[in-house]
């Protein structure tokens, strides 16, 4: 399914075939439950959240004005409901604090296996704050391309490099060790 | 940038990159186009009932501001008596004494703003008057 696809299933769902919607979601679904659970971290609320995504854009629908493609439309309107979601009930999440960390990160007989540090460098993302999480979490959605995060969070790149830049910083002095080590199974 | 930094942020890089999805359940879509047509199906939310609500919006607008300029007048009159009689008292007391005739004035004034809201709310709840 190509973005002129969107557009017809779009437009079909607009004269009134509802059913044309389903092209929509089956499309769009696993993009938009997986950028929900980098929010919540949370597989049964990230499909909650996602499907009231879906319901809003059928919904706002009569509003994409088609000067930016579909997905790009539909990723800023699902971004925007995410945070509101977000902040008006915060995900579980746990104190950087509570990340377990080896005794000595660098031994190579007893370190942190990758899945632990991956996962306690997530967590510490999650604790960053609002603004920073938003822009590192929409980075790597978007594979590190800027322009197309920066517009799912309708931010000039300019501002958003600023804020992924101090999101990485303060990252950074969150979890030195982690970063620092090298990766124990290619030591 | 450092050496050490740009290997800090190569790895940070690395471990957020790496794939973590999650594949949405079998039922996802069929749940959502169930949300969606529930959605479509469901009546069009009642329109505000402007053309009922304007007069009495009117009349409260008008009743605001005959109560601040009615207010206005009184104070100032108030003032005037206070410079007068050049006595320093605040000015609330004399509001009282400025006009013999001012309390019943506002009271009447709000009684009949109360039928008349009343029986306004009780024509658009009812449809009767």
């Amino acid at each position: 399914m190509s973005a002129s696809d969107d557009q017809a299933a779009v437009e079909r769902v607009l004269a009134g075939d509802i059913s044309a919607f389903e092209e929509i979601v089956r499309r769009w679904q696993g993009p938009l439950v997986n950028l929900a659970y980098r929010f919540c971290r949370d597989r049964g609320r990230s499909e909650e959240m996602a499907q009231e995504a879906f319901l809003r854009a059928y919904r706002g629908l009569a509003k994409w004005r088609k000067e930016a493609a579909f997905s790009t439309w539909l990723f800023a309107l699902a971004t925007n409901f995410y945070r509101s979601e977000l902040r008006r009930i915060p995900a579980h999440t746990v104190s950087i604090d509570d990340v377990r960390e080896p005794v000595d990160p660098r031994a190579s007989d007893g370190g942190l296996e990758d899945h632990d540090r991956d996962r306690a460098v997530r967590r510490a993302v999650s604790t960053l704050p609002d603004k920073y999480r938003e822009a590192m979490i929409l980075f790597y959605f978007h594979e590190m391309d800027v322009p197309a995060a920066a517009r799912s969070l309708g931010l000039p790149e300019g501002t958003f490099k600023a804020r992924l830049f101090r999101g990485r910083e303060m990252l950074r002095g969150k979890i030195p060790q982690l970063l620092a080590v090298p990766r124990l199974k290619e030591a | 940038m450092t050496d050490e930094r740009k290997m800090e942020d190569t790895e940070m890089d690395h471990i957020l990159s790496r794939k973590d999805e999650i594949v949405p359940s079998s039922g996802f879509a069929v749940s959502v186009m169930e949300a969606v047509r529930q959605e479509a199906a469901a009546p069009p939310p009642i329109a505000f009932p402007w053309k009922r609500a304007l007069p009495g919006l009117l009349l409260a607008g008008l009743a605001i501001i005959a109560v601040i300029v009615g207010g206005t007048a009184v104070f100032i009159q108030a003032s005037r008596a206070v410079s007068a009689a050049n006595m320093p008292v605040a000015p609330a007391p004399l509001v009282v004494t400025g006009s013999q005739n001012g309390p019943v004035m506002w009271t009447g004034l709000a009684v009949l703003i109360a039928f008349v809201s009343f029986k306004f709310s009780m024509r658009l709840a009812g449809g009767r008057g």
